[in-house]
């Protein structure tokens, strides 16, 4: 299989991707790690004019600021950030949620901006068109979808593995862009429509993640559901993070995200009042995972239907939540 | 337009032409006639085209050779000294882990970056390290097999 052919430039400096970016808008894209973008060019679902190369920016090393906040670059590999003993140490469920992505080979290349701005994905759309569903969906700029015939619109789902890890972790994120960095939270980065699922303009890009300091009592656990375990995109993933009062079996706060069954990452919020100022106990895990899964309406993908989805939902939520009791208690 | 990159390969230093769509998969088979290093799918699921890019196991259907300017890659062919062969290589043999031996190159490389890292791995750690590279033959138990008596050699060492 062979890619499309394009213009390389290998970028240097933020400055100069702005400047790349700004010329050649919509016609250029940026690639980090490759991972995602280039199967998608192999199957002739994109074809920019020109490839703006990121792996000439340098990395940053992650870093603990002044005020205990945990800041990682963007372009730090997963596979380094699954190996890097601060960010085992800060944020445990970022580390074990980047173990998750894709295989050995494709977390050594993969990077945390690129997961981060992943395209939502679908069974239709992520294959060849060469022969099969001329007709371009909504997803390639037509107006019918393959999954849901008579479907009013783009269904296709956000499935980053580390995402749901740093919404429930609080992460926020920095974007460069002509007008300098802003930084906005993580959670408010995606927008839930399939087709433009991120908050970012073409001239800008995300230069780095910042996680705030673990609470002093807490913890927190990941949970990813796939067929086969290894080199897939996940059907669900839940991070759970819990804080607990000082007595350490009372929660205070819960955050839990569940990905990969919408166009955006989903806090399942009533299952987390429902956690807020209870004992911890395995009864309180079933009934928020109940909560949870009645919350959240799973779009169907994959060949996963929405009823098997919501199943799978409130068991990787519940098994969650009993693996963080597990490590608060120890 | 093509442009000029230089690769070392296997410790030999080489000056190629190359276009910017063309892949290290690409480059490695068609240029440098190093057909040990194979292409399954194309598009990073199944761990065929498995090199060594500055030691770490990297997907090179999913690599441009452009961005391995100045890099160091090393292959299958690149792992043998005067014909002896590694112990990873050695353990597949020994093991019979080779069945149509079109996934072999790439499960090696795996073993052999997942033992440089982990030299005693359990037979988790071996399924996880070798969780992208698949074998159509289903031989994956000779495989892991292998992979553990690879590791025996290399603690004796």
């Amino acid at each position: 299989m062979h890619l499309p052919k394009f213009d390389y430039e290998r970028l240097t400096s933020a400055e100069e991707a702005g400047r790349l970016l700004g010329r050649y808008g919509g016609d250029a894209r940026l690639v980090a790690g490759g991972t995602d973008l280039f199967p998608r060019m192999k199957y002739g679902l994109l074809r920019p004019r020109v490839i703006l190369d990121m792996k000439g920016l340098s990395v940053k090393s992650p870093e603990v600021n002044g005020d205990g906040n945990l800041r990682l670059g963007a372009m730090t590999s997963l596979a380094g950030l699954a190996r890097d003993p601060l960010v085992r140490e800060k944020a445990p469920l970022l580390a074990e949620a980047a173990l998750g992505v894709g295989s050995v080979q494709v977390r050594e290349r993969a990077t945390l901006g690129g997961n981060i701005c992943l395209e939502t994905r679908c069974l239709y759309y992520n294959q060849s068109h060469t022969f099969q569903f001329t007709q371009a969906c909504f997803k390639r700029g037509g107006d019918l979808c393959y999954l849901v015939p008579g479907g009013k619109k783009c269904l296709a789902v956000f499935c980053a593995d580390t995402v749901p890890a740093l919404i429930s972790l609080g992460a926020s994120i920095g974007i460069g862009g002509p007008g300098g960095v802003r930084r906005i939270l993580l959670e408010k980065f995606y927008t839930g429509d399939a087709v433009q699922p991120l908050a970012i303009s073409p001239t800008e890009l995300v230069t780095e993640v910042i996680i705030p300091a673990r609470p002093r009592i807490g913890g927190e656990a990941f949970a990813k559901f796939s067929v086969r375990g290894g080199v897939e995109f996940a059907a669900v993933t839940a991070a759970v993070a819990l804080r607990m009062e000082s007595d350490g079996a009372t929660c205070s706060a819960a955050v839990i995200t569940v990905g990969a069954v919408s166009p955006a990452p989903r806090r399942a919020r009533k299952a987390e009042e429902a956690l807020q100022g209870k004992r911890l106990s395995p009864e309180l895990f079933g009934e928020s995972a109940r909560i949870a899964a009645g919350e959240i309406s799973p779009l169907p993908h994959h060949g996963f239907s929405a009823p098997y989805l919501r199943e799978c939902l409130e068991v990787q939520i519940r098994r969650a939540l009993e693996a963080v009791a597990k490590r608060v208690r120890s | 337009m093509k442009r000029l990159i230089e690769l070392t390969v296997n410790g030999e230093l080489h000056e190629l032409a190359v276009e910017p769509q063309a892949t290290l998969l690409d480059v490695l088979r068609e240029q440098l006639g190093l057909t040990g290093t194979k292409e399954g799918c194309g598009t990073g699921e199944c761990g065929s085209c498995t090199v060594l890019l500055a030691g770490r196991p990297v997907l090179s259907c999913l690599v441009l050779a452009m961005e391995c300017q100045g890099q160091e890659v090393t292959t299958i062919e690149g792992l043998s000294v005067d014909g002896r062969l590694t112990p990873v290589q050695q353990a597949f043999q020994d093991r019979g882990a080779v069945q149509c031996g079109f996934c072999t190159p790439g499960m090696v490389l795996a073993a052999t970056a997942l033992l440089t890292e982990n030299p005693r791995p359990s037979e988790a750690e071996i399924k996880k390290g070798l969780e992208g590279n698949l074998c159509r033959c289903t031989g994956y138990n000779k495989i892991i097999e292998a992979v553990k008596l690879a590791a025996e050699s290399f603690n004796q060492k």
